[in-house]
């Protein structure tokens, strides 16, 4: 049983990773025990890794016939216990819609990696970063549910994030998205790989509850809290003797009441937001234009936000690693004072834009710089900032 | 479906299998949701009866349930069971994560002819291609009867249905020609009205290592009988037929319809057409199956890291 959990782990210390094995490490520390999944680019790297690395520590790594298959393998493997994830771009997010809003229905916890590329197209430009799915992963399925969606910027968070991912998972019980993209998934970077006692310290594990009646979230008529309980496991003596994809109570039996239902789907994870949602601010003391970015262009942001302060521009970064649940009150407390806000995104459209819209104050000038299938240069930015500062 | 249990008079059953089917042990009596004439009770009860008798560890034996009329059947199956209700047509791949992640496990799939061999084909073929070890049950009532009455891959020719109202001109799909081909290893079909040998069929799959393919006829008396005369599949003869529209008519219909497989040996392709051939058709026990190759495959690399 040691060697099992040994090999499990790297060697501490440092070492030349592309993004997509990054990722892929990071989950096998976490625990990952199997991986559904169907090779697409720009995310084949991580069922390639896993189909090597996970056999080797008793876990199984299966590719299945479609995205279809591979999201209901992870689910029903997620159902008897297992740590389970997949990993895929748009078009096989747009396919497993269906069963994400089933599994958010049923709190089965799963992770799952969206390696983002430029679409639409299955032949056009899929090695090029596009955040398309930021959108997607918010409303997708049918249902309502919220979920939890981490954009890493580099490929240590990417292995960092990872853990944090199944933590979050096992936690709250609800879909958790990795949102890397073309560029950070074949982005090869040093990676410091902790000690595995650091890293066994931070891990949830999958364990039977005490109360073997309650396996599904519900709102305590007293406190008014929401309660989650842990993921129950078939094979055990704590499953319900149905799950059921439709509005139920706590013992998993079906409900009539639907908004009550919608409500502890979506408040279980909203009324943690202090808890899950982590931000990073960079020189915000006394900025009076704030970037508010995510993901691969805040690192162009960070330059030029370093060049910008030379010049004598007061300019910060208010950088969002945990995107949904969208952390209104942060944004709005940082956002409050300023003269104008900048956002730079890997998209046309701005879904974070107009979330930041809806905090800020009315009239409040916000410079979107989209870019598509591109990396944001950091002389944009800087230029963006000069004219916002005139 | 909290009500279902009063819509039936709480009359005390008799029948020893009932009260502890899943409606039976919360309501006390034998509660359904299907139409009269339906076959699913029967499937019910005789899954009930196996799980009952053959003593069946529930933990060991999950039951993953398709989309289909026969979804209700779960108010029907052993109280005990541990269910799963999956998505349309994606009871396989759900099964299949269960097994590999639990290969101590004997997934028992339920899925339908819609379910099964129409938005979940792909799904099926690769299920027997890989050989898991598992029981699939198709329930082939040759109609989608949940959504009321439409056109399946599996209806007959000639049939009526409210997609097809003049009549059903396709070809229909073999559920067990392509279970066959796609390698599953323990292959029958049978039909509700043969409760006896589908007890049998179904014992033989739960000892069986491998993918066990049950195909099983059964009537659909309000969407398929209603509408349809039991001249059906008896074109040949010139028969003048008459409106399947109780229980009965669609029983006899059926065991009219199906013919012996050592029968079949004997009849040209004409006199077989729409007609449902039963009996076993592959029993292959030396086939290697998947969890157990991805066993050694552990074994291999696990040995593999230490070196």
């Amino acid at each position: 049983m040691t060697s099992e959990v040994d090999k499990r782990f790297l060697e501490p210390g440092r070492h030349l990773m592309m993004g997509n094995v990054a990722m892929a490490e990071g989950a096998l520390s976490a625990g990952l025990k199997f991986f559904g999944g169907y090779p697409i680019t720009p995310s084949t790297e991580v069922i390639e890794h896993l189909a090597k690395r996970l056999p080797e520590i008793g876990g199984v790594c299966i590719q299945m016939e479609d995205e279809l298959a591979s999201i209901n393998s992870v689910i029903g493997a997620s159902l008897v216990g297992a740590k389970a994830m997949t990993a895929t771009s748009g078009p096989g997010l747009s396919l497993m819609t269906e069963t994400i809003s089933m599994a958010a229905n049923l709190e089965i916890p799963f992770v799952f990696c969206d390696v983002q590329r430029a679409g639409p197209g299955s032949a056009g430009p899929v090695t090029k970063p596009h955040h398309n799915d930021i959108g997607l992963v918010r409303f997708s399925g049918h249902g309502e549910f919220q979920v939890i969606a981490i954009a890493p910027m580099n490929c240590q968070e990417l292995f960092d994030l990872t853990i944090t991912a199944f933590n979050y998972a096992e936690i709250y019980r609800c879909p958790v998205f990795i949102l890397s993209d073309a560029y950070l998934g074949h982005l090869h970077e040093i990676v410091k790989i902790p000690p595995k006692e650091e890293i066994l310290k931070r891990i949830v594990k999958r364990e039977l509850p005490e109360d073997l009646i309650k396996k599904f979230s519900f709102k305590d008529d007293v406190s008014g809290e929401y309660v989650i309980p842990k993921p129950p496991v078939m094979g055990t003596d704590y499953c319900p003797g149905l799950f059921l994809h439709m509005a139920h109570n706590y013992e998993g039996l079906p409900s009539p009441k639907l908004t009550q239902f919608m409500e502890v789907l979506v408040e279980k994870i909203n009324s943690n937001k202090d808890k899950i949602c982590i931000t990073k601010k960079y020189k915000l003391e006394d900025a009076e234009i704030v970037i508010v970015g995510y993901g691969l262009p805040v690192r162009s942001c960070y330059h030029a936000v370093d060049l910008a302060r030379e010049e004598g521009i007061k300019v910060g970064i208010l950088r969002l690693v945990t995107i949904w649940p969208f952390p209104d009150e942060t944004v709005k407390d940082v956002v409050k004072d300023c003269k104008a806000i900048i956002v730079p995104e890997l998209n046309y459209t701005g879904v974070i834009a107009e979330q930041v819209e809806r905090v800020s104050k009315l009239g409040m000038p916000i410079i979107k710089i989209p870019k598509v299938g591109e990396f944001h240069h950091p002389d944009e930015i800087l230029k963006a900032i000069r004219e916002v500062a005139k | 479906m909290s009500d279902i249990g009063r819509m039936v008079p709480n009359e005390k059953p008799e029948h020893p299998y009932v009260l502890v089917s899943y409606a039976g042990s919360v309501f006390g009596n034998f509660a359904t949701r299907f139409c009269s004439g339906c076959g699913y009770g029967i499937v019910g009860q005789i899954f009930t009866r196996i799980f009952e008798d053959e003593k069946l560890n529930p933990h060991l034996f999950p039951t993953i349930i398709g989309i289909g009329c026969y979804s209700q059947i779960l108010l029907n199956v052993h109280a005990k069971s541990q269910k799963v209700l999956s998505l349309h047509g994606r009871a396989a791949p759900v099964a299949t994560g269960i097994k590999l992640a639990n290969p101590k496990m004997k997934p028992i799939i339920f899925s339908g002819d819609g379910d099964c061999l129409g938005i979940g084909g792909n799904h099926f073929i690769h299920l027997c291609r890989r050989n898991l070890d598992c029981v699939i049950f198709i329930f082939n009532n040759s109609i989608y009867a949940m959504t009321g009455g439409q056109g399946a891959p599996t209806t007959l020719y000639g049939a009526q249905s409210t997609t097809t109202p003049y009549k059903m001109f396709e070809n229909r799909i073999d559920g067990i020609n392509l279970a066959l081909a796609a390698g599953a290893t323990y292959v029958a079909r049978t039909t509700v009205a043969h409760p006896r040998t589908f007890m049998k069929y179904f014992k033989k799959a739960l000892k069986h290592k491998g993918t066990s393919v049950i195909e099983l006829i059964t009537p659909c008396v309000t969407y398929f009988g209603r509408k349809n005369l039991n001249s059906l599949g008896a074109e040949y003869t010139g028969m003048k037929g008459e409106k399947m529209d109780q229980g009965l008519k669609m029983f006899d219909w059926i065991k009219r319809n199906t013919v012996r497989i050592n029968q079949a040996k004997f009849m040209s392709e004409e006199e077989l057409f729409n007609k449902y051939v039963i009996g076993e058709f592959r029993y292959e026990i030396n086939k290697p199956e998947y969890s157990e190759q991805y066993a050694k495959i552990q074994e291999f690399a696990m040995k593999r890291g230490t070196e």
